[in-house]
């Protein structure tokens, strides 16, 4: 049984991806204040998922309990630093966000990390985002199949753009060999040497 | 010139990072229950006033920070008028046969105004803030783990390095005649050894850290001190004063 505590290494592995991450959300925002100021925030909710990445990429990665929340926290303290002009709903986003993942991870006991986990960790991320925009911007004003239409771009986005995208674009990193000392890149490693076997 | 900004020597590049976090989370908890326009008008006013005075933020950078957020905010209004939760009955005109009622407007408005508050607060942290003091200020103050907060910093010094490797990954992709410019749908070409070199970089800085004795544990000694000041009593009182003026007293 490994080690599950996070040690430096995690964390500052989980540090640099999600600084890299939280530099992506922030230009990701311009593009989303542009959708949202166009087609209102339901064609905005298709590009919510892209947020969910840090959390998914890291948790998938580690495979620890607190990998999620910390890397989401981490994203948003980046785009804060350097200089988000949304700063606080965007630490607000990143802890919802985060706990949101972390608790799906959690259900599973950090032990099932395939693609419907992920799919649902994206999700997850999400359905708190939109929660929390619902109580931050008063969605309660609107009628409520805006709303609903809403949430339900936001939860395809947290599937397809968390989930899928993350966990594609993490099978690629682990085939370069950098994440050889963690779980995944373990898992990894193990299974090739049973294919050649 | 983000950073010129962020160690000025003004007012509230002085207040503690840990009071500017606070308030603005206040305010987003204080906002959520307000409905009409005038008080968010006048705490946007006020909040822009604060920040051009008391920051030294030139007004012409602020209102250029703004705008994008103007744009964000109208589209509440139409959001608003298009699919209220309830139709107001003070029809002003048509638009192809729909009502526009003034009630409506005025809820949008008002929830647009709310996004641009959200806007101006986080503009007075972040344009007075200095990340270093931020991380400093968590760590010693709001029990920040030293190693979370550390990695954060050389996570964040490490990004000014990324456009570099970009270039690099760009220049190697195009030797090998791969094109100049990668299609979205390879986007991945170029993220995958962009977040390779990153997380070799981060094992690195992990090593060096731990053979430079960094145990992450609470006792070092440390060069920056972040301690509450006479500064920080002032900014809190005024703090409460705007608190109780804007949104207590009308509730009463």
């Amino acid at each position: 049984m490994p080690n599950k505590r996070l040690n430096l290494r995690d964390i500052v592995v989980i540090s640099f991806i999600s600084a890299v991450l939280g530099v992506l959300y922030l230009l990701w925002v311009l593009l989303g204040q542009m959708v949202t100021g166009i087609f209102g925030p339901v064609g905005g909710g298709l590009m919510a998922g892209f947020w969910i990445l840090a959390p998914v990429v890291c948790a998938y990665i580690v495979q620890k309990p607190g990998a999620a929340m910390l890397a989401e926290l981490i994203a948003a303290g980046t785009e804060v630093m350097a200089g988000s002009v949304s700063a606080g709903a965007v630490l607000v986003l990143g802890f919802t966000q985060g706990l949101a993942a972390e608790i799906i991870f959690a259900l599973f006991f950090y032990r099932v990390f395939r693609l419907p986990v992920l799919m649902l960790a994206g999700m997850a991320g999400t359905f708190a985002a939109f929660l929390t925009q619902y109580v931050l911007y008063g969605f309660s004003q609107y009628a409520g199949s805006v709303v609903v239409f809403m949430l339900i771009t936001m939860l395809i986005s947290g599937a397809l753009l968390a989930g899928w995208a993350g966990k594609s674009f993490t099978d690629a990193l682990v085939k370069t060999g950098v994440l050889d000392r963690f779980a995944l890149g373990r898992q990894y490693r193990l299974e090739q040497q049973r294919d050649t076997v | 010139m983000l950073e010129e900004l962020q160690t000025r020597n003004a007012f509230l590049q002085h207040v503690h990072p840990t009071l500017k976090l606070l308030s603005l989370f206040t305010v987003f908890f204080c906002m959520i229950f307000v409905y009409d326009i005038w008080r968010p008008l006048a705490v946007l006013l006020l909040t822009v006033a604060v920040v051009a005075f008391l920051g030294k933020v030139p007004l012409k950078l602020l209102l250029g920070l703004l705008l994008p957020f103007a744009l964000f905010g109208f589209s509440f209004v139409w959001l608003q008028v298009v699919f209220p939760e309830e139709r107001g009955s003070t029809v002003l005109f048509y638009v192809f046969h729909m009502p526009v009622a003034l009630e409506n407007i005025q809820t949008g408005v008002s929830l647009g105004l709310r996004a641009m508050v959200y806007a101006s607060w986080s503009l007075l942290f972040v344009l007075t803030t200095s990340p270093v003091s931020l991380v400093m200020s968590l760590i010693q103050k709001w029990h920040m783990p030293p190693s979370i907060g550390y990695g954060m910093m050389a996570a964040y010094r490490f990004l000014p390095q990324l456009r570099e490797e970009l270039a690099v990954i760009r220049r190697a992709r195009q030797i090998r005649g791969m094109g100049k410019k990668p299609k979205v749908r390879e986007w991945k070409e170029m993220a995958v050894p962009l977040m390779a070199g990153a997380v070799r970089k981060a094992e690195r800085t992990a090593l060096a850290m731990e053979s430079k004795g960094f145990d992450g544990s609470r006792q070092r000694t440390r060069y920056v001190q972040m301690n509450y000041k006479k500064m920080d009593v002032w900014f809190t009182a005024g703090f409460i004063l705007f608190i109780t003026v804007i949104f207590l007293l009308p509730m009463s």
